[in-house]
């Protein structure tokens, strides 16, 4: 299962080889992943560069944000900026330094670059953002990351604003594109009016080494769902019940075991030919097993009642369980259609229906879709058919639920190295590592990672949306 | 910040201390050398016993603290009671809590007494840095532990063993130091950053260290201590009288030709640091109903305590910014309120770090949910009679040296409080607020 350019790319003889040699071969980055649990500061002492155009709203959240996390700013641009890096410098340790674009200093070699675009009016400001990336983008460290907040392009009626706002998401794409193969991501966050103490969870997210797999995205931040509770960094999830469905192996498995890690309690639910690795997972992680076959018209109501007795209540689902029966349109059978649509989306919506009623306010949704859904994959109409659906299915409960304090979105993994990918034919599967910013393949970790923070209380910023994880994949983006 | 617990009303019974008394601070690897912690520690103890003529009979407990304990005999406390002969039936104990020990024994004495538990301990601290224990490697232990331990192992086991041991692996002992566990940083090399963090500069802290210095000597030279310092005669027939630690003369330029020591163009020096020391203290602690009828005066109350700690990976030392404000709190006093600061000098560097956060308005506002800053405290109002960079650090004494100065100094003059901050290893901290008895 493992990508065998990113091992040699590790390899430092290898690396010295091809480069003496001047070897027509890509040396990937291998990506820098967290280890552990989160932690309260997991940016501690990492150098990030702030700069801004015009009257930025964040300046606030972000400097607070970043000086929490133990970040050391480099402030570029104007005084009252600086000074507030400089307030929360002061309660937090991290003294901020003040930098001139054009004078670029040697030394420094940032983490990350962050531009705060909520002061963009007018198209001929983005001149700024090109200043900014411009003057640092080829000293970003491997694995760095470029992250970029605007305002909502739909939340103008001046024309020109919204190309301005618009326009941020090509470039965030586009430097995405450049810095994959160093390792590096670039994300956008376009932030709602109403929506700016909810920030700072995200920015946190995305800058550290738990989002090294979510390249090239723009994110929504709202305010739809009240209330926002307070963001908990450490141990996000503790006390949460969490079911996640075809948890026994894969993707799947690593969500259950980020959960655990951080808190919950994790009911591990798959059919019932795993329930011996199931059964292994779920004592392993001090949590529960649960052997249920979605597909069976019985089960969603069985679910429910057994959660319901046994805890009470249900926290977290994430609807993980799914099937591939690829053929193209014309050779498939009716079966392969009817399985795959069945457990994909049939029954993860007969089976959500069934929970909702145990979830207490301020629960999180979240359902595995996929690029497929989104781009659409040869042989896969079945597929991508579902996973679209999801996508439809989490905008609308969203909207249901948001009053209740429950986020639901959906999460679109691009190629990631499981079981299912190991048996996609060798040239199509390397196409698909390589079709990525980053040109390689994620780890089930990458999307369990993201999935936490969607679970998190501090992610209740976003809700009915899809948020691909799939290193910048040039599929459907 | 952990929330303030005030209590609703003040205890019905309260401890008071009612004297203290120390060995002299001396410079580890010096005189102290053949002088284990227990020896320093029963040394301190006597003194105290002599000077109050405190009847035996009446101690209940010794509770007793050290950093570096000696493996075989933890508890220390039990050995003083045993090594001065005292009542065989004295209770004793003997906690550990880096460089706040002594300050926990102290306030475990005091909460046992409030309680009711007992009427009179002896609390204190000991560490002899001179005896750190050599830890062999623990790979030594595991090759040659099963050839020792057994019964059956023949020569030629012995043999193979040698065979199997390396100099350089198994052999040399590994090198005691004051290293952080979780972050594998000195503490000076942490406290570098926490100068860096926090603008200290080097004369600031130069400052303050030789303002440490000429106080502990002009306190020393008008007998401040004479009631507080026991004399040592030590195993070679020396009687030692007084700190060694303390330069009268020293001057900030003289300061300032010395070298950083934990990182190359760092601020840190050898003089703006506290040394290894050698040294003991203890505080006597009475019921104030006991002390009356003994006949004795007592000196303070201890009026509230808080303890905390920081993430060792954030500023290792800034502890005291957190804990001081808390005790000040729990005691229902504000700072206008308090007269005399005495704060643990680790370093200079980390004093002024504790400092400048108490004055920052943000840090008050961020991290202490206050409204504005706790207080602006200057470095020239604090350790009035100097401080641990002068005095030395014998790391569980510190504690109970700085209750005991500053319990006679509201004795003797007209202040009514003192506040006291102390940093630790592992990125603890805590803080004491005293009253005039």
């Amino acid at each position: 299962m493992g990508d065998y350019l990113v091992d040699l790319g590790a390899n430092p003889h290898f690396r010295q080889v091809v480069k003496t040699l001047g070897l027509p071969l890509p040396l990937l980055q291998k990506l820098a992943r967290a280890k552990g649990p989160w932690a309260e500061r997991e940016l501690v002492g990492k150098p990030v560069v702030v700069g801004g155009v015009g009257e930025a709203r964040l300046t606030g959240v972000l400097s607070e944000a970043l000086a929490a996390a133990g970040a050391a700013p480099h402030v570029a641009g104007g005084t009252a900026a600086f000074e507030a890096y400089q307030a929360h410098g002061e309660a937090w340790g991290t003294p901020p330094r003040a930098i001139n674009l054009a004078t670029w200093p040697d030394s420094l070699v940032p983490h990350a670059m962050v531009f705060d675009a909520t002061g963009l009016k007018k198209t001929e400001q983005l001149k700024s953002a090109y200043e900014f990336f411009h003057a640092g983008i080829k000293r970003l460290r491997p694995c760095g990351r470029l992250l970029i907040l605007a305002d909502n392009p739909e939340e103008t009626k001046n024309p020109a604003t919204a190309a301005a706002r618009r326009a941020l998401e090509g470039l965030m794409r586009a430097m995405g594109r450049e810095v994959g193969r160093r390792g590096a991501t670039s994300n956008l966050i376009y932030v709602a009016a109403k929506a700016k103490p909810r920030v700072a969870p995200f920015v946190r997210f995305l800058l550290s080494r738990r989002a090294a797999f979510v390249s090239g995205q723009p994110l929504f931040v709202d305010s739809a769902v009240k209330p926002a509770p307070t963001p908990i960094y450490r141990r996000p999830l503790e006390g949460r019940v969490a079911l996640v469905t075809g948890s026994a192996r894969g993707i799947g498995e690593a969500i259950a075991r980020a959960f655990a890690r951080e808190g919950a309690k994790v009911i591990v639910m798959d059919r019932p030919a795993e329930s011996e690795a199931a059964a292994r997972l779920a004592a392993e992680l001090n949590g529960e097993l649960l052997s249920a076959d979605i597909t069976d018209p019985d089960a969603p109501a069985a679910l429910a009642g057994t959660i319901k007795a046994k805890f009470g209540k249900l926290d977290i689902v994430v609807h993980n369980a799914g099937v591939t029966r690829d053929k193209m349109l014309g050779n498939m059978d009716e079966a392969r259609w009817d399985m795959v649509l069945d457990v994909n989306l049939i029954r993860l919506i007969a089976v959500n229906e069934a929970l909702v009623p145990l979830m207490p306010d301020g629960a999180r949704i979240v359902a595995l879709s996929s690029i497929a859904g989104i781009a659409g994959n040869m042989g896969q109409t079945n597929y991508a058919t579902s996973k679209a659906g999801v996508i439809g299915y989490v905008r609308a409960l969203a909207e249901k639920l948001a009053d209740r304090g429950i986020t639901v979105n959906a999460l679109a993994p691009g190629f990631i190295e499981t079981r299912m990918t190991a048996a996609i034919p060798l040239g199509t599967r390397e196409a698909g590592r390589r079709l990525a910013n980053l040109s390689q393949g994620g780890l089930p970790q990458d999307i369990a990672e993201v999935a936490t923070f969607l679970c998190s209380p501090g992610a209740v910023g976003m809700t009915g949306r899809v948020l691909r994880v799939c290193g910048g994949s040039f599929l459907g983006a | 910040m952990a929330t303030a617990r005030n209590r609703s009303a003040p205890p019905t019974r309260r401890a008071v201390i009612v004297a203290g008394a120390r060995t002299p601070f001396v410079r580890a690897f010096g005189d102290f050398i053949a002088m284990s912690t227990i020896d320093l520690g029963a040394t301190a103890v006597r003194g105290l016993l002599r000077k109050t003529d405190l009847p035996w009979a009446e101690i209940d407990a010794v509770f007793w603290s050290g950093v570096i304990l000696p493996s075989s005999t933890v508890n220390v406390g039990r050995e003083i009671v045993l090594e001065l002969g005292l009542p065989p039936t004295i209770e004793a104990n003997t906690v550990t809590r880096a460089c706040t020990s002594s300050v926990l024994s102290t306030t475990n004495a005091v909460a046992a007494i409030e309680r009711g538990e007992v009427d009179v301990v002896i609390a204190g601290g000991s560490d002899s840095t001179s005896n750190a224990e050599l830890k062999m490697p623990q790979t030594l232990m595991r090759k040659a532990a099963p050839v020792f331990m057994s019964k059956k192992a023949t020569a030629a086991d012995y043999f193979k063993l040698l065979g199997k041991l390396d100099l350089r692996a198994d052999l040399i002992p590994e090198r005691p130091a004051v290293r952080e566990r979780a972050t594998g940083e000195l503490m000076g090399e942490s406290c570098e950053k926490m100068a860096e963090m926090n603008g200290i500069t080097r004369e600031a802290q130069d400052r303050l260290a030789v303002q440490s210095h000429h106080r502990a000597a002009a306190a020393a030279a008008a007998g401040r201590f004479v009631d507080e310092i026991v004399p040592v005669e030590t195993k070679a027939g020396k009687r030692v009288l007084a700190d060694n630690l303390v330069r009268a003369d020293v001057t900030e330029a003289q300061m300032a030709r010395l070298k950083p020591v934990f990182k190359r163009g760092g601020t840190l020096t050898a003089g703006n640091s506290s040394a290894l020391t050698d040294g003991a203290a203890a505080v006597l602690l009475m019921s104030e109903e006991k002390a009356r009828a003994l006949g004795y005066t007592p000196l303070a109350f201890v009026r509230s305590w808080s303890y905390g700690a920081v993430d060792p990976f954030d500023q290792l030392l800034i502890g005291p910014a957190f804990t001081m404000p808390l005790a000040v709190e729990r005691a229902g006093l504000t700072l206008d309120e308090i007269d005399l600061v005495d704060i643990h000098e680790a370093f200079a560097a980390q004093v002024l770090s504790v400092l400048k956060a108490l004055g920052s308005a943000e840090f008050g506002k961020q991290r202490l949910g206050l409204e504005g800053a706790f207080g602006r405290i200057a470095p020239e109002s604090i350790n009035v009679h100097g401080g641990s960079v002068a005095l030395g650090h014998p790391f569980a004494a510190t504690g109970a040296r700085m209750l005991t100065t500053m319990a006679n100094e509201l004795h003797q003059t007209k202040a009514r409080h003192a506040l006291l901050g102390l940093c630790a290893a592992g990125g603890l901290s805590a803080a004491v607020v005293l009253e005039k008895a």
